[in-house]
């Protein structure tokens, strides 16, 4: 019996063995084990996509149960009374366990865990963003986020708006986070620059899901200023 | 040379004829509208939404496709004995088995390509994308559906069911995906014959994990190299497989 093809296959083999260990060596995908998946209902789903090699997509289906959410429309995720986004941290952590490069989940829900008006929740925030640094360190804003946080639990709160509105313009800045700061200055009086800000998230392309409010904000903002409502507090 | 061109003609019409063929590219169509639909909740994560859902609808397409009909290649025509017509010719086994593999890679990578404008088309909309990276990342996809296509080929002529064959190569491409967490076991395993066991299995499953470039768009990107080290990867594991099959196909008495 002729084995020539056999041969020919074990050689080839062992280039691929040889072409795979190169290939490794050059670029490893960072994605944490299996192991370090949130528990809950949806383990089962996101450890099949995961395991299937739709690790991405699997990010952006939960993602998308993040907004629900928050919109109050995701079932099994009610929260207790007087703790409002209770569930946010968990949802969050597993986005970014299945994919640590979707930064906007942990940075939309640390900003708002930490500057929500009734959740001030800074110290889970500060988590979400530590875990967010790890898994990713080449990703300014968590840094720039946690530095905000300590401004913030120091009170010096004209640098912590300073220091998030120095992030204002970068992509990764989530809209929520952009309002949230408009909502900031607005809440400190200062009524011309949140009228600069949410003029600058309805140019903005990407900002796309807080235009709706960003129209009314605008009108009430023009309203109060036009009034001589006081400019600083 | 000549009877793998007439052989890999021959089947690339038949595929394009196929219903089968069709109906996965209108599956596919239905999939990619599936994400824009999908990719409308993401906020202000759609243009992402739209990539990754996009391109995961093009490669799952594609692995149902080669896999449904890689292993259906030759079985169907030894069973319906169309085998015996096409032998008593002056074809060569090998010449043949390669004709008919390329020709199903061709018309899935035609296939690909269709879905790909699409999905282009529609990224267009959302501020459009790289067309470098999207192309290595459709490269790679390839890369993984030819070595699918091998590996089932491999695999119907050695278990010779259908159905063996499709559960093993479904087995395969999620082992492939798993290589990383093998190795991870293998490091943290206390037995020397399960370190092994993993070890091997890890090498043996074609190494997907790694090869994944659609799934870690969003990392860094790896350089030229990279890619260049996977194109090798994937074809020295192909030609593997494909070796391996011509082996089987020439031992086996018609």
């Amino acid at each position: 019996m002729n084995y020539r093809w056999l041969a020919a296959a074990a050689a080839l083999f062992v280039l691929a063995l040889f072409a795979g260990s190169r290939m490794r060596r050059l670029h490893e995908p960072r994605f944490p084990p299996l192991s370090e998946l949130k528990t809950g209902p949806f383990a089962f789903s996101d450890a099949a996509l995961a395991v299937a090699g739709f690790r991405a997509p699997a990010a952006d289906l939960a993602w998308i149960d993040l907004l629900r959410y928050t919109a109050g429309s995701l079932p099994g995720y009610t929260d207790s009374p007087g703790k409002a986004y209770e569930h946010l941290g968990v949802l969050s952590l597993r986005v970014t366990r299945l994919d640590p490069s979707f930064h906007r989940a942990v940075l939309f829900a640390a900003g708002i865990l930490a500057w929500f008006h009734g959740v001030e929740r800074p110290d889970e925030a500060a988590e979400l963003l530590h875990e967010g640094m790890r898994r990713s360190p080449e990703q300014p804003l968590y840094s720039l986020y946690l530095a905000a946080l300590a401004y913030k639990r120091q009170g010096d709160s004209n640098r912590m708006i300073a220091l998030l509105e120095s992030s204002f313009d970068l992509p990764e800045t989530p809209a929520t986070m952009k309002a949230i700061l408009a909502n900031l200055r607005q809440s400190r009086g200062e009524y011309r620059e949140a009228l600069i800000l949410w003029i600058r998230i309805l140019e903005n392309d990407r900002d796309r899901s807080e235009h709706g409010r960003a129209k009314t904000k605008i009108v009430e903002l023009r309203g109060l200023i036009s009034r001589g409502a006081p400019a600083k507090r | 040379m000549q009877t793998i061109a007439a052989v890999f003609a021959y089947t690339l019409k038949e595929h394009i004829r196929h219903k089968a063929w069709l109906s996965s590219a209108l599956f596919g169509l239905v999939l990619l509208g599936g994400a824009l639909v999908v990719s409308a909740l993401g906020q202000d994560e759609r243009a992402r939404l739209m990539l990754d859902l996009g391109l995961a609808a093009i490669e799952a397409i594609s692995l149902v496709s080669i896999v449904f009909l890689t292993v259906n290649l030759i079985l169907q025509e030894i069973e319906s004995r169309a085998i015996y017509l096409i032998l008593t010719h002056p074809v060569r086994r090998a010449d043949y088995l390669l004709g008919r593999y390329l020709g199903t890679v061709a018309a899935i990578a035609l296939g690909m390509t269709g879905m790909a404008l699409m999905h282009l088309a529609l990224l267009s909309l959302y501020g459009g994308i790289e067309p470098a990276r999207y192309l290595a990342a459709l490269g790679c996809m390839l890369g993984k559906t030819a070595v699918m296509g091998a590996l089932a080929l491999l695999l119907s002529l050695a278990l010779t069911s259908e159905a063996a064959a499709m559960s093993f190569a479904v087995f395969f491409w999620m082992l492939g995906h798993f290589s990383a967490e093998m190795r991870f076991l293998a490091d943290r395993s206390g037995s020397a014959f399960l370190k092994t066991a993993l070890v091997a299995f890890s090498h043996a499953a074609p190494d997907f994990a790694h090869f994944n470039y659609r799934d870690f768009w969003h990392q860094a990107a790896p350089g030229g190299d990279w890619l260049a080290w996977a194109a090798v990867y994937a074809l020295a594991y192909t030609a593997a497989c494909l070796a391996l099959s011509v082996q089987l196909f020439e031992q086996k008495e018609f």
